[in-house]
Order: C-alpha cells, then sequence, then structure tokens
C-alpha cells in the first residue's frame, strides 16, 4: 500500500472536506483545557500537535478528551428499542441499530487499544449488536504520540504506546509541520487513493525520525514489568494497600465513566404517556465504584466496602478481563481516571503499591 | 394489571417554599396537555380553586415550620395513597433548615431585632410565621413515597415519577452523585479549573445542569447517603476554602441533613 507524506495543514484541510459529507469525529475544544471526540463540519477547527511540539499539557491529545472515543461506539443514553403491545397482548420490540458510516480521526494509541479491547470484548459470549453496528461502520485514523500527555500518563508501561490494531489509516508526526500517512487496511488504502497526496520516498526514514525524535522514558514506568505488575495485583485479594486508596474517595463512578475499558451500563424503560403498554429502553453508563453497583433484590450488596470496590475496578483491568482476552492489560495508561479523581487516587499508584508491598513480602 | 391506574386523582399542595417547584411543573408545557389528559388534577391552587376530599398522588411542596402545617400534612397523607415530596424543601428542608442552626429567639433577633423577642414572649396575639421551633422535612412528620429533589424539580424525573405510576410500576431514583451526570455528559471536572463543587457528596439525578451552566454545584438535591464528608471537606480546605466558608457552602442546602458531628468547624 502506497504511503504518504504530506504537510499536516493539507491533511487537516483534507478531513474538513471529508467532513462535508461523512460523519467525521475529530477532537474539539469545549472549554481552554477539554476536548471532546465531536462531529465535525468542515468549518470546524481541526488542529493536531506539531513534531517539535515538546510542551507538557496539549489539546488535541487522548486524555484532553474526557469521554474517550470508544464512547462514540457506545453513546451515554443510547435508545436500544422501541416496544410496543399488540391487540393479542404480545409485546412488540424493534431494535434501533446505528448502521451509518463514521470516521474517528485523531485517535491515539491509548485509545486504539481501548478500542481493539472493547471489541474483543464485545463480540465475545452474547455479542452487543448495538456497539458493533457502529463498530463496523467506522473507520478510525489513528495518530501516534512522540511525547507523553502530561504527568500522569504510562501508556508506554501499560503496553499501548506501539499500538497500531484497530487503525484504519496511522499518522505519525514529521518535521517541517508535515504527517506520515499510512494505510493500515483496505479500507484505509482506498479512502487515502483518491486524496491526492504525494508519495513517500523513504518510509522508514520517516518512521526512524519519529522514533528518535519520541520521548523516553514516555510517561511513567513500572518499577516491574508489566506481565509481572498483573502477576502481583492478581495475587494482592488480601492486601491493605485497598483500604489506603479507598478512605479518600467518594464513590463517584468518575474513574469508570472516563475509563476507555469500561463498558458496564445499566438500562430504562420509559413509558409513552398516551399508551402505557409502549414505550422506549435506553442504556446508559454505570460504574462499579458506586456504591449500589452491586445491590441486589433483597439489599444485599456484593461490594458494601469502598475497598472492595475499588479492588474490583483494578483487578477487572489487570486481571480479570485480562484472563478473558488474551492477557492484555485492559489499562491502556490512558491517565484519565487520575486526571478527572478529586482526590487524587491513581490506578498506577495503586498498582506500585501493590507492587512494592510485594517485594516486601519476598 | 390490579395497581394500574385508571385517571388517577393528582393534587398539589403548598408548605413553606418558593412554589418554584409547582411552577417548573406547569413548565411541562409540551406534554403537560397530554398527561391532563390521563390524570384528574383535583387540587391545585397554581392552577386552579377547586378542592378534593381524596386523591390517589399528593405532590407537596415547601418545608413544615408550624404545627399547623404539620396537621394539614398528616390530613394530606390521611386523604391520598401516595405521597411525594415535590423539591428540595419537602424533601430536606433546603435553605430554610439553615434556621435550625441557631434558636427560634436568636433568629427572631438577628432578622427583625430584639423588639420583636420581647413582643412573641409578652403579646400572645403575637406569633408569627418564623417564630417556629424547627424546620422540618416532609419526612419528619409523616411516611413519604416518593422524593423528588431538586431546586427547583427536574421535570423529567418528575414526568419518570408519574408515567412510572401510571403504568403500575415503581418509579426509582439512583442514588448516584452529581459526578455521574457530568461523566456521562462528558463534562470535564470543575476541580480542574480552580473551582470547587459539592457534587462528590450530592443527589445525581439533575443532569448536571448547573455545571453545565457554567457555574459549580451547590447541593440543592441533597447529601448522597453515606456521602464521604470528611474527605470532601478536606479536599475543600486543600483547595484553599476556610472552615467557615466550608461551613457556608455545605449550610446553604445542606442544612437540614448535615449533622453537628459532620460540621465540626461550626461556630
Amino acid at each position: 500500500m502506497a504511503v504518504y507524506l504530506v504537510e499536516r495543514s493539507v491533511f487537516l484541510e483534507w478531513i474538513g472536506m471529508l467532513a462535508r459529507h461523512e460523519r467525521v469525529y475529530f477532537p474539539q475544544p469545549v472549554s481552554e483545557s477539554s476536548f471532546r471526540f465531536n462531529r465535525v463540519g468542515s468549518r470546524s477547527l481541526l488542529a493536531l500537535e506539531d513534531f517539535d511540539d515538546s510542551s507538557r499539557v496539549k489539546p488535541f491529545r487522548a486524555s484532553a478528551c474526557v469521554p474517550p472515543p470508544v464512547r462514540s461506539l457506545a453513546p451515554d443514553n443510547e435508545l436500544l428499542f422501541t416496544f410496543r403491545r399488540d391487540k393479542a397482548g404480545d409485546c412488540l420490540l424493534a431494535p434501533v441499530l446505528d448502521n451509518s458510516r463514521r470516521i474517528l480521526a485523531g485517535v491515539r494509541p491509548c485509545d486504539l487499544k481501548a478500542i481493539a479491547l472493547m471489541d474483543r470484548f464485545q463480540r465475545a459470549g452474547i455479542p452487543d449488536p448495538y456497539y458493533l453496528a457502529r463498530r463496523d461502520h467506522t473507520l478510525i485514523i489513528g495518530h501516534d504520540c512522540l511525547q507523553p500527555c502530561d504527568e500522569y500518563c504510562f501508556c508506554e508501561a501499560a503496553g499501548s504506546l506501539a499500538w497500531r490494531e484497530g487503525a484504519d489509516i496511522f499518522l505519525t508526526p514529521q518535521p517541517q509541520a508535515r504527517l506520515l500517512v499510512e494505510p493500515l487496511t483496505d479500507q484505509g488504502a482506498v479512502l487515502l487513493a483518491d486524496a491526492g497526496f504525494p508519495i513517500c520516498e523513504d518510509v522508514k526514514g520517516c518512521r526512524a525520525r519519529a522514533a528518535a525524535r519520541r520521548a523516553t522514558p514516555f510517561g511513567r514506568r513500572f518499577a516491574a514489568p508489566l506481565a509481572q505488575v498483573m502477576q502481583v495485583v492478581a495475587g494482592s485479594w488480601d492486601s491493605a494497600v485497598w483500604e489506603q486508596h479507598a478512605d479518600r474517595c467518594f464513590s463517584c463512578g468518575t474513574c469508570n465513566l472516563v475509563c476507555p475499558t469500561c463498558s458496564c451500563f445499566d438500562v430504562r424503560d420509559d413509558f409513552n404517556v398516551e399508551d402505557p403498554g409502549s414505550g422506549r429502553r435506553t442504556r446508559r453508563r454505570d460504574a462499579c465504584m458506586l456504591e449500589d453497583f452491586a445491590e441486589v433484590a433483597g439489599g444485599h450488596n456484593f461490594r458494601k466496602s469502598t475497598a472492595a470496590r475499588q479492588r474490583h475496578r483494578v483487578m477487572r483491568k489487570f486481571v480479570y478481563l485480562p484472563d478473558r482476552f488474551g492477557g492484555t492489560a485492559f489499562c491502556v495508561g490512558c491517565g484519565r481516571c487520575r486526571r478527572q479523581c478529586t482526590v487524587a487516587i491513581d490506578i498506577f499508584d495503586i498498582a506500585t503499591d501493590l507492587l512494592a508491598g510485594a517485594g516486601e513480602g519476598t | 394489571m390490579k395497581n394500574v391506574l385508571l385517571r388517577p386523582r393528582i393534587s398539589f399542595f403548598d408548605m413553606a417554599g418558593c412554589e418554584g417547584c409547582q411552577l417548573a411543573i406547569l413548565d411541562c408545557e409540551d406534554i403537560f396537555l397530554e398527561l391532563v389528559d390521563l390524570v384528574e388534577i383535583v387540587e391545585f391552587r397554581e392552577a386552579m380553586s377547586e378542592t378534593a376530599p381524596r386523591f390517589d398522588i399528593a405532590f407537596v411542596e415547601g418545608s413544615i415550620h408550624r404545627e399547623i402545617d404539620a396537621d394539614r400534612l398528616r390530613d394530606i397523607r390521611a386523604r391520598s395513597r401516595w405521597l411525594v415530596a415535590l423539591g428540595g424543601c419537602a424533601c430536606h428542608g433546603n435553605v430554610q433548615a439553615r434556621a435550625n442552626g441557631w434558636s427560634p429567639a436568636e433568629n427572631l433577633q438577628r432578622v427583625h431585632g430584639l423588639d420583636t423577642v420581647h413582643r412573641v414572649q409578652t403579646d400572645n396575639r403575637y406569633w408569627p410565621l418564623w417564630a417556629h421551633t424547627r424546620v422540618r422535612a416532609l419526612h419528619e412528620v409523616v411516611k413519604v413515597d416518593y422524593l423528588l429533589r431538586g431546586c427547583p424539580v427536574d421535570r423529567d424525573e418528575f414526568l419518570h415519577l408519574v408515567k412510572r405510576l401510571l403504568a403500575g410500576s415503581r418509579p426509582g431514583f439512583a442514588a448516584q452523585p452529581v459526578c455521574v451526570e457530568c461523566r456521562r455528559h462528558g463534562h470535564e471536572c470543575v476541580f480542574l479549573h480552580g473551582e470547587t463543587c459539592l457534587g462528590q457528596v450530592t443527589w445525581g439525578g439533575c443532569g448536571a445542569v448547573c455545571i453545565a451552566g457554567g457555574y459549580r454545584c451547590d447541593g440543592c438535591r441533597g447529601l448522597l447517603p453515606n456521602a464521604n464528608l470528611a474527605s470532601h471537606r478536606q479536599l475543600l480546605r486543600e483547595r484553599g476554602l476556610d472552615p467557615k466558608t466550608i461551613d457556608q457552602r455545605y449550610r446553604l442546602f445542606l442544612s437540614g441533613e448535615i449533622t453537628a458531628q459532620d460540621a465540626p468547624d461550626e461556630q
């Protein structure tokens, strides 16, 4: 497949052109420091950081987008189906699947990995048709990171920085405000074929330039390899660390709700006023840190203490889901949970403390 | 199907409050006429003059200040199948409950001067409305079936409750903080912008309208069960709020729920 070397402004113009007749999502500013993957129009402000940009906090970077891009594939409050009762009293359901084509552009490696992991998760067991309908009609344009987002990023330690799977096109910043534009799938190649971008003569050289420019170490590092971290977390059921990170927790659910690999939801039925036999079912994101998450009929709560919920959240990222899906950590190291937590509870710190505790034990 | 109501009789009452919640409900214009077809509104001072002996759903707005109001509430309770506390005042006393922090005589003096205090003591014909002993939420007087929180109530929650009762199922309101609303709507936390907020300890369900409008959460929907107030107080201190300001922030809407133990800095 042909690889292109394009001026960044030309590429962004092309995205704007695409947005005229396609549904394109790109990080859009909603405040000074906050961005969202919103649908863009041909006149939207589109920007990507420069090759030489090494300032610490960057707009348009993955983590600045509080709702991760994977939420575009499972939006909050999505309509699942409408229902009504016919004359015989049978309930008729009409599912609502979103099969419209969309392009997610500017997705960073951590979020690429999150989407790839959620693809596996949603296809397994009882597949989620709502997520998959959107996913199967989504084209993703990824973008490399040469600098960590900020002091909370640990994507390299979490094994996400080199992630490419799931991207149809991948962009790498180059000197002189240019981008290396690589199609990674046939769909990506087809989209780029008509763009008229100049072919890159030295792909290896371009990749090497970016690799040389990349910060090392990239973000925070665990004191041990990721596999060992995961092993330690798995053996930490009775650790005192869980309590230490629960004292100041509000159980507000923010860490779950901003996590790109959290997908739990709650459903709600709304009846039509004129005919209570008809209505709609919607679903919204739920969060296992909320106190009532594991409460069941009769009022029993399986995870009543904050520490138990905290343990569950961390175990799910480093143990439960990796065990089911090929051993890859479901924490992608984006740092969103830490950044949005008002009392600075940090999954990186929890893992680090568990690791230190395990070290003392041996 | 025995729970399904055929044209339920609905009534609205107001105790001590601003009647803003009733207005918020009259504001459901787009759906109100449809709703009126399905229910029979039998008492609603804000909208009509008739009264009725019995009803299926009684919405009561406002807090209870005088014993005469408590008696009126008991009477409403006895006449209604369901009783719904409408808005922050009815649910937890709201701003009025600030008065509970001081004795009635102190409040009287603060607002109307020492003369008034003397007159209350000596003139048996003089008993002003504000000379109550304690501001109470409805549930401190009678059994309340459902709470519609907020100042004012959220129209979607109101419609949810009415539709559920009409359909013969149970309305449900999750005990979740305002943070959940913010994250669902994709708002970045206001703490990241140097603002401080009561969202972590406050009942959600409001759609985080105040944060969406560029403000913060002041806690009008009441204190969340098991809210981690110790941590929240610590956080506000770390963000530069002095103990007095913190108490004022808590006491604005949450006086009815913050106990002396929760507010150790209160003088």
